[in-house]
């Protein structure tokens, strides 16, 4: 039985300028930052509360998973915004949304009701899209 | 007759279950409010740890900056982080330690003194109790598993991080 997630990965643009964003305008701490044989750095963030679950923060590069090509490729996606880095909680959609909007996050959607609660949406400063939903 | 009384009934309930929500509402609200602020606090306790983490430290100071008795600080503390001060304490000098040892030319001494312990033997039981060996094997042990000097090897990360990224995959 599979009992809980503990990693999971968010391709940014920039490993520094994502660091910036999740650890000083998200809140969220800073697990693992390693530099591992290669040139590869190993990144990890997690929101305070929750350091069982680790958020890798990785950049598309040429290697041995993607061509120069793909790199470009996923880059450009990300971009776009055709990533979307999931669903973050918090007990006060309203609150957390001013506090994040005083710093300077973008959002695309303020708190809006829905079936499941209420949500905010946003756009890390890569690109990705995440919801910031209070159940 | 059972169709009437289960309209009455109905109606009572949806009343009922109004009223109720709309108290929830509040108590909700009023709630939010105040876990708010308490958590507010709360992170400024635990921030100051972070900050701090090299520095001795005592629970009755960390509370101070929480504005909370040191008991109930580290009650309120382990329900929301899910680790006591201390235990979160332990694994930030520990993790840091363990970066020290393999990037940095620290003697294991100096890496004790610059993450907050005073005694060598404490450290070193310490973090063998955390990470399974001794800090200097630690070392020897990632060291000569890397290919590079000052670099963790690619077996300290998730291995389908390493095939991922490095190509590697752990022998």
């Amino acid at each position: 039985m599979i009992t809980s997630i503990a990693h999971a990965t968010i391709y940014v643009l920039s490993q520094d300028e994502a660091l910036d964003f999740y650890k000083n305008k998200l809140g969220f701490e800073v697990g693992d930052d390693m530099k591992v044989e290669g040139g590869f750095r190993w990144l990890t963030v997690y929101p305070k509360s929750k350091p069982q679950l680790q958020l890798v923060l990785a950049e598309p590069k040429e290697g041995p998973m993607f061509t120069k090509d793909s790199a470009e490729k996923i880059r450009s996606l990300i971009e776009e915004g055709a990533f979307g880095a999931g669903v973050f909680e918090t007990e006060n959609c309203q609150k957390t949304y001013e506090e994040l909007v005083a710093k300077g996050v973008e959002f695309i959607q303020p708190p809006k009701e829905q079936l499941y609660g209420i949500e905010a949406m946003a756009i890390d400063n890569s690109g990705n899209w995440f919801s910031l939903v209070q159940r | 007759m059972f169709r009437t009384n289960t309209a009455a009934l109905l109606r009572r309930s949806t009343v009922f279950a109004q009223n109720l929500s709309v108290i929830f509402y509040v108590n909700l609200k009023v709630y939010f409010m105040a876990t708010n602020y308490k958590f507010k606090r709360l992170n400024a306790g635990r921030d100051y740890i972070a900050d701090n983490y090299q520095a001795p430290l005592s629970l009755a100071d960390i509370a101070k900056y929480s504005y909370m008795s040191p008991y109930h600080f580290l009650r309120v503390f382990k329900d929301t982080y899910g680790e006591t001060p201390n235990e979160f304490l332990i694994r930030l000098r520990v993790e840091q330690a363990k970066k020290m040892l393999i990037t940095e030319k620290f003697s294991v001494s100096e890496v004790c003194e610059k993450v907050g312990y005073t005694s060598l033997g404490s450290f070193s039981s310490l973090f063998l109790k955390q990470v399974g060996m001794a800090p200097t094997s630690y070392r020897r042990k990632l060291w000569a598993l890397s290919t590079e000097a000052y670099r963790f090897p690619s077996q300290a990360i998730p291995a389908c991080y390493a095939y991922h990224f490095l190509g590697k995959l752990a022998k």
